[in-house]
This record gives C-alpha cells, sequence and structure tokens, in this order.
C-alpha cells in the first residue's frame, strides 16, 4: 500500500452519507447557470430584493401608513429596515420551496439513467439559494450600519444558528414538496397559489401585534391561530435579533426547534417512501 | 482485484421480477384521485419475471434479444434504478453504468464543470476527479474544448466526454447499454479496445446490444432474453446461433421478400434497411445458390429517412461466423436520392430505394452463410444502421468433384 495523506475513516464515512461532493457539485451547477448569458448576472439577485423593499415600503409605509414597531430595546424605527429583517428570509423560503418542488421532475433524464441518492437533488437547491441568502444578508447588515448607524454585529452568531435552523427546515419542506410532486404535478401549483397568502398571514409587512387579540374564531384567538403558521416564529426571531437587537424568548426557540425537528423528520419519511418509484413516475 | 474475489458472484439474479403499471389515462392530478376514491386503475405487466442469474467476477457478459425483451430493464434494476418487486438483484463490487453517455451534462456549464459535475453524479470525489481530469479529458480528445460550454460541443464530443468519464471510474463491474451505437467508427474501436483492457484487468462487464458480432466478439458468455424471462444463457456463441436461427424466435415482423427466413424479420419499421433479398439470373426470389452459380443481392432502404446520400455496405459470414467477404457500393449508390425509384414498376413505396448488387458468379464452397448489412454516410465515416446476419441462405453443391476451404476456385481439371 502506497503511502497516501489518509482521511480518519469516520470522516470519510460522514462525508459519504452527507454526499458532500455531490451536493458542492450540484449546488454549484445550480450558481453558475442559473444567471449564465444574463447580461447583469448576479446583479439580479441583489435587485430582487431591492426591488420588493422600495415597492412595500412605497405601499404599506406611504399609502397605508403601517407604523412599524419601535426597536425595543434598540429603540430603531425604521420601516425599511423593519420590513429587510424579515423579508429576505422569507424570499429564501419563497425561492427555495418553488424551485425545489421541479428539482426531481426537471432532473428526469438523469434520474431514469444513472442512480444517485435522489434526496440530494432538492437539497442542492435549497443549499444554492441559502448561499444567496448569506450574500443578502450581508450586504444588509453593512446597508443597515452605514444609514441607521445601527450596529448589529454583535447578533451575528444568533442569526446564523436562526439562518442554520430555517434552512434545515426549509429542507424538510423541500423533501416533501419535491418528492410528492414526482406524483402530483398539482403540487408545483397549489405551491405557487398558496405562497403569497402565506406571505400575507406572516408578520413581514406588519407587526404582530395588528393581529386583533380580542376576538375568536370557534372559540380560538385570531392570535393563537395566527401563530400555528411556523413562518410566524422564524419572522419574530429574525426581528428580535436584527431589528429588536434582543435574545429570542425561549419559547420562541422552542417553537423553532420543534417545527425544525418535525418538518425534517416527515419530510424525510416521505422521502424514503417515495424515492424507490420516482425513476418510473418521473 | 475482481478477479480474486471468487466465491461470490459478481451479479447476482434470484428470482428477479419487476412489473410496471400501464395506465390508461394517467392521473396527474390531486383532484382526479380525490374524485376516483383511490388511484387510477392500472393493469400491471411484468417487464421481468423469474430471472436467475450469476455473472462471475472477471467475465464479459452478454445480454442480447429482441426490442422490449427486458434487457435494458434488467440493467436498470441492476444499476439500482429501478426497484425489482420480486426475487433479488445484487451487484458485488464499485458498479458504474453506462446507459445513457453524458446524461447529466448541463448544457450551459463547461466540458470541465460537466466533468467534475458528471464525476460526483457517478460516486467520485472531487479529489479522484482532479488526480484522472487529464486523462479524462485526453481520452475524450477534448483538450482544446474543455472550456467551453458543452452547448457548443457536436454530439460526438458530448458523446465521448461522456464515455470518458464513465469509464474513468474505474468500476469493478461495468454495465452498458448499447451506447456504442453512437460515435463515429474510430471511436467505436478506442471504446472496444477500453473494454478489452478492462477485461483483461479482470473486470466484469455486462453489456445489452443489438449488436451480435460485438458481442460474439467481446463476451464469454451470453444471455437471451424474451418478454422478460430468460430462453438461453451459456457460452456466447452458441446463445447467438440459438438466437439469430432459432425456430422459437417469434420477435418478426418483417415485410419485404424474406429468403430462407432467419433474421430479416428482426427489422422494425423504424429501420431505413427495409428488406434484403435474394434473386437468380431471372430476377425470382429465391433462398439458395448453388456454389460458383450468378446471383444478386438486392437491398431496399428509406432513402428520405436517410436524408443524405447512402453507401450501401454487405458483409458475407459463413454460418460458423468465418468472415468471408465484404465490399461496399462506394460512389455508386452515393448518389442515388429519394426521387429515382419511387415510381418504378415493382412499387418499392415512398423514398425507397432499391439497389442491386450483382455477382456473376459466387465463388464460396456449400454450405450455410449470412449476409450482414450496413448503411454509411456517403464518405463511409459514420455507420447509418448495420444489421448483422440479416439474411440466412444456403449455397448448394454444384460441382461433382469434392472440395473444401473456403473459396470455390471454379476451375477445371484437364489431364494431358
Amino acid at each position: 500500500m502506497p503511502v497516501s495523506r489518509r482521511v480518519p475513516r469516520s470522516r470519510r464515512d460522514l462525508a459519504h452519507l452527507l454526499q458532500v461532493d455531490l451536493l458542492v457539485n450540484l449546488t454549484l451547477r445550480d450558481l453558475r447557470s442559473k444567471y449564465k448569458r444574463s447580461a447583469l448576472g448576479w446583479t439580479w439577485s441583489v435587485l430582487n430584493p431591492l426591488v420588493a423593499v422600495v415597492v412595500y415600503s412605497a405601499v404599506f409605509s406611504v399609502f397605508l401608513r403601517i407604523q412599524p414597531s419601535t426597536g425595543d430595546p434598540s429603540g430603531i424605527r425604521s420601516y425599511a429596515v423593519f420590513l429587510l429583517v424579515t423579508l429576505l428570509p422569507w424570499q429564501f423560503h419563497v425561492t427555495s420551496l418553488t424551485e425545489a418542488t421541479r428539482s426531481i421532475t426537471a432532473n428526469g433524464p438523469l434520474i431514469t439513467k444513472i442512480w444517485f441518492p435522489r434526496w440530494v437533488l432538492p437539497t442542492s437547491s435549497v443549499l444554492a439559494r441559502f448561499l444567496t441568502l448569506l450574500v443578502e444578508m450581508a450586504v444588509l447588515l453593512v446597508l443597515v450600519a452605514v444609514i441607521e448607524g445601527h450596529y448589529a454585529f454583535a447578533w451575528i452568531p444568533v442569526v446564523l444558528v436562526l439562518m442554520t435552523l430555517q434552512l434545515v427546515f426549509t429542507i424538510g419542506l423541500a423533501l416533501m414538496v419535491s418528492a410528492a410532486n414526482v406524483y402530483f404535478r398539482d403540487v408545483q401549483h397549489f405551491l405557487g397559489v398558496a405562497l403569497a397568502p402565506w406571505m400575507f398571514l406572516t408578520p413581514i409587512l406588519y407587526p404582530l401585534n395588528m393581529v386583533p387579540a380580542d376576538r375568536e374564531f370557534l372559540g380560538i384567538g385570531y392570535r393563537t391561530l395566527y401563530q400555528l403558521n411556523p413562518m410566524v416564529s422564524w419572522t419574530k426571531a429574525y426581528r428580535n435579533a436584527l431589528y429588536d437587537l434582543r435574545f429570542p424568548s425561549a419559547e420562541r426557540w422552542l417553537a423553532i426547534l420543534t417545527a425544525t425537528t418535525v418538518v425534517l423528520v416527515l419530510g424525510a419519511a416521505l422521502f424514503r417512501r417515495l424515492e424507490p418509484r420516482m425513476a418510473e413516475e418521473v | 482485484m475482481g478477479g480474486s474475489r471468487s466465491g461470490t458472484p459478481a451479479v447476482t439474479l434470484e428470482g428477479l421480477g419487476k412489473k410496471f403499471r400501464l395506465t390508461h389515462d394517467r392521473n396527474w392530478t390531486l383532484k382526479a384521485t380525490v374524485l376516483n376514491g383511490h388511484r387510477t386503475r392500472y393493469e400491471e405487466f411484468w417487464a421481468l419475471r423469474d430471472l436467475t442469474l450469476d455473472v462471475d467476477h472477471g467475465d464479459t457478459f452478454g445480454i442480447i434479444g429482441g426490442n422490449g425483451s427486458g434487457k435494458s430493464t434488467l440493467l436498470k434494476v441492476l444499476a439500482g434504478i429501478l426497484r425489482p418487486d420480486e426475487g433479488r438483484a445484487s451487484v458485488d463490487g464499485r458498479l458504474s453504468a453506462l446507459l445513457e453517455l453524458g446524461a447529466g451534462f448541463h448544457p450551459e456549464l463547461t466540458g470541465r464543470e460537466n466533468v467534475y459535475l458528471n464525476g460526483a453524479i457517478l460516486g467520485f470525489t472531487s479529489r479522484d476527479i482532479r488526480r484522472r481530469f487529464d486523462d479524462i479529458v485526453g481520452f475524450a480528445e477534448l483538450n482544446r474544448f474543455i472550456d467551453e460550454p458543452v452547448r457548443n460541443y457536436s454530439s460526438g464530443m458530448y458523446v465521448r466526454l461522456g464515455f470518458s468519464v464513465a469509464i474513468h471510474v474505474e468500476p469493478e463491474v461495468l454495465l452498458v447499454d448499447e451506447v456504442l451505437a453512437v460515435g463515429d467508427l474510430s471511436f467505436q474501436k478506442r471504446c472496444l479496445e477500453r473494454f478489452a483492457r478492462l477485461k483483461a484487468e479482470g473486470r466484469t462487464i455486462v453489456v445489452v446490444s443489438h449488436d451480435l458480432d460485438m458481442v460474439g466478439w467481446l463476451c464469454d458468455r451470453t444471455a437471451w432474453i424474451q418478454d422478460g424471462t430468460l430462453r438461453a444463457v451459456g457460452p456466447s456463441a452458441e446463445v447467438i446461433d440459438r438466437f439469430a436461427t432459432g425456430p422459437d424466435n417469434d420477435d418478426r415482423h418483417g415485410d419485404g421478400p424474406t429468403a430462407g427466413g432467419s433474421g430479416l424479420d428482426r427489422l422494425s419499421p423504424d429501420d431505413l434497411v427495409r428488406s434484403v433479398g435474394l434473386f437468380d439470373p431471372n430476377g425470382h426470389p429465391t433462398v439458395s445458390v448453388g456454389s460458383g452459380r450468378p446471383v444478386r443481392f438486392r437491398v431496399r432502404f428509406d432513402a428520405d429517412a436517410a436524408g443524405e446520400p447512402v453507401t450501401v455496405a454487405l458483409g458475407l459470414y459463413r454460418a460458423d461466423g468465418t468472415h468471408v467477404a465484404s465490399i461496399n457500393s462506394g460512389a455508386a449508390t452515393s448518389g442515388v436520392t429519394g426521387d429515382r425509384s419511387v415510381t418504378e414498376p415493382g412499387g418499392v413505396g415512398p423514398g425507397v430505394v432499391e439497389v442491386d448488387y450483382d455477382v456473376p458468379f459466387l465463388p464460396v464452397q456449400p454450405g450455410t452463410y449470412e449476409l450482414s448489412v450496413a448503411l454509411h454516410d456517403a464518405t463511409m465515416r459514420k455507420v447509418l444502421e448495420r444489421h448483422t446476419h440479416l439474411l440466412r441462405f444456403e449455397v448448394e453443391p454444384t460441382g461433382i468433384e469434392p472440395q473444401n476451404g473456403l473459396v470455390a476456385l471454379g476451375g477445371t481439371w484437364e489431364a494431358r
């Protein structure tokens, strides 16, 4: 046996189990091919949230006069910042799911010709969007620091933990929708219809306290029903860390951890169940 | 290395069965499912059934059979793409499947990026690929174009790169599905050389092909699969012979004048070659020729579908596989276009061209012979279609004096 640099066996096995090389290559494929043959290229990925924030600010802050909550304890009061810290994670949520849904059906030729673990397809499309989110969040932090004199850098570790949890949560959802879409193409259309109302039922454009707490539906308070949406927890937590400059509450973390675990376990179970026949149904 | 691993076979099939669902109205929507109460009714169709088979380490194994016999399904089950519904299929050793070359390529990425991507899909780490990168590009002969987007590649370049990546995975078990039907002749030749090298290294190769010559040349053992079940397995020459001549080979839908039976029926309506026939000097179809007697070989093919000038090549083989002669029409038929014979008497059909090869005397010994037919482009660089052992016919003894060997010299004795 020639002497060679050997990676410890356990680490190699883990890298193999997680398909690190395949995930890296597929994610790179996604990122590299996305803006090929477009003149503006990567500028588009910055333009998208920029346009959104201008339009939403005009409509919701200027026309409809929605007041952002005052950052507590930061004292910040800026609709643009209030919006952006939750809008970027939300847009990651939307684009990840939209692209992951089609990730298996769009790779039909590959799936019917080569065996490889299928879960890497939805996972890599989420990873590619996650890298975009990382860049956008970095730009956001710098912009806010310059414009608002608002230094959120100390909260970066908390935001990174939140983002990692959101990544896992989104991969769980992506596994579900991508596998289901192989059998029912309705999923991709359903998602297109569902994502817009979902956004309006998440406190991105307005503070949570605008949802009436004193009204009930079938004996359950509006506010309670509203908070069943797991994206409410993410939104609040991001806003705590980057707008209020406050550590999210324990209940918030608990809700986030529960949602992440449940979605990942369900997603993996559903995917495993639907995986064997994918090559026949795709 | 594969050969040393005696004991377990490289490939084991035990009562393997794979069924497909044939749905008449495909149920793509949730609404229909909900309204019907459950999934659509479907028919079950067994593409493979009761297959039991072993392939030893180091063997080169062929799988032959007609269209729709289940050969490719079997390969997909072995590759892990399809899950068996019955029995068991197992492969011992690192596997690589050449089901379609360049299946994982992304057109917008460069050749280099695609090599890494395709390699990763085939189970390589990036470090593995980096180490073999120069070999991969060198074998594909793409050094100058490796940083071009793959969408600018010709189909030949595309296929060469795909083959090169797959072959450099250094599999212990290699599954190949008809991939040699693509690429130009020199590339096909290099692929075959590469297979021969893998074979010499003791690796296991399983080949699915219609090219009986290639299977006979490359494979030690061959299985004949028909209607999803195993018809015969054994040494390649025997199995191929049974497949090509077997009276139970009911996989035939031929049209046109058949002479002698044999493989003419293997022509499908999509093939360019429509028929091959044997005619006596009076122009009557026949099934046999006298040794040293005149004969005419007639090939009909669809010139419209070929879409370019065609060179017809004939190969004459003895039933034991000995190559007797090959001839091609060269420029003689290259100029033939679709409009020449459309309206000729005998009505060969629109766009169909009839080409005759007249032999004043057929100088071969009595026995059973087979004719292979290939269509090339005008420059002979590209094979449009190749049919091996398409026509089987008898050469009858004519002389009174006993002869042996390959050719009938047709001389006369004179004693003084």
